[in-house]
């Protein structure tokens, strides 16, 4: 039922992409802000794409690293955006205010040509 | 309203232990299968049920798994009902300490956290807390084939 967090970082043009899975909750902590830095670290992308195509369940722990990663972000003059939200979550997202300032997409294929082509 | 017209679904008890939340909506959403919820509503309450245990977990049970969380899910005329009670003090679903507020968590005005209860107000139509000595139920009410309070444009 519960499911591990997991995260693959990949380098796409013009950004980043966090492919996040399993259960995004307090146990993800220490994975998501280590695979943040990892994939900004070096080739200082102007994109994060966070993609949550196989993310299982998002609790309000996970908000608040979410937050987290986006706070940073700013603070590092990236774009944020996301890809691969249920419904379910992209209404959570709308709700909490997270899409003002994070970029939602459709499927992850769309959101990582979108970020190829704007760096062309 | 007479007991009659209420139809208990399912009723649990689990030990107070950080993840049960899962089990918890699981169980939940099996036993709402029939009860006229749309997939966006069953969603929704599974959301709140979720933040709903953690609660009672964390705060009402403090995290000992001595101690149950005890869920009973029932249907009255026109709503679909889910308690949760835990064995702690009273804390507010409707009072709580500090609206979340994005521009501020993002400014580092406050902290990322404290989405728990802003949550379960905007997932399910009602909330209400009863506290019978050291029990503490939040309840949890939706009624089937109405829109949310909050829709998506809500800010």
């Amino acid at each position: 039922m519960n499911t591990t967090f997991g995260v693959e970082v990949r380098t796409i043009e013009g950004g980043v992409v966090l492919e996040l899975a399993g259960d995004i909750d307090g146990t993800a902590s220490a994975g998501l802000g280590e695979a943040y830095e990892r994939a900004v670290a070096g080739n200082n992308p102007k994109c994060v794409l966070l993609d949550f195509t196989q993310a299982d369940y998002i609790n309000s722990s996970g908000i608040a690293l979410i937050v987290s990663v986006l706070a940073k972000a700013r603070a590092e003059h990236r774009k944020v955006l996301a890809s691969g939200l249920s419904d379910h979550y992209r209404e959570i997202f709308e709700i909490t205010r997270l899409s003002d300032f994070i970029e939602l997409r459709g499927d992850l294929d769309a959101a990582v040509n979108q970020i190829a082509e704007s760096a062309r | 309203m007479s007991k009659r017209m209420v139809k208990e679904l399912a009723t649990f008890a689990l030990p107070s232990q950080p993840g049960n939340e899962r089990q918890a909506l699981a169980l939940v959403a099996a036993a709402v299968s029939e009860s006229g919820l749309s997939p966006d509503q069953v969603e929704r309450l599974k959301t709140a049920v979720a933040e709903a245990t953690m609660n009672a977990i964390e705060h009402g049970n403090r995290d000992r798994s001595d101690l149950l969380v005890e869920v009973t899910v029932f249907e009255e005329p026109g709503a679909v009902v889910v308690s949760i009670s835990d064995r702690g003090a009273v804390t507010s679903i409707h009072r709580t300490p500090v609206e979340p507020d994005l521009d501020e968590k993002l400014s580092g005005l406050q902290t990322p956290r404290g989405w728990g209860l802003f949550l379960i107000r905007h997932m399910v139509d009602a909330v209400d807390e009863v506290s019978d000595g050291d029990r503490h139920t939040v309840r949890l009410t939706v009624h089937p084939g109405v829109p949310p309070a909050y829709p998506r444009s809500h800010r």
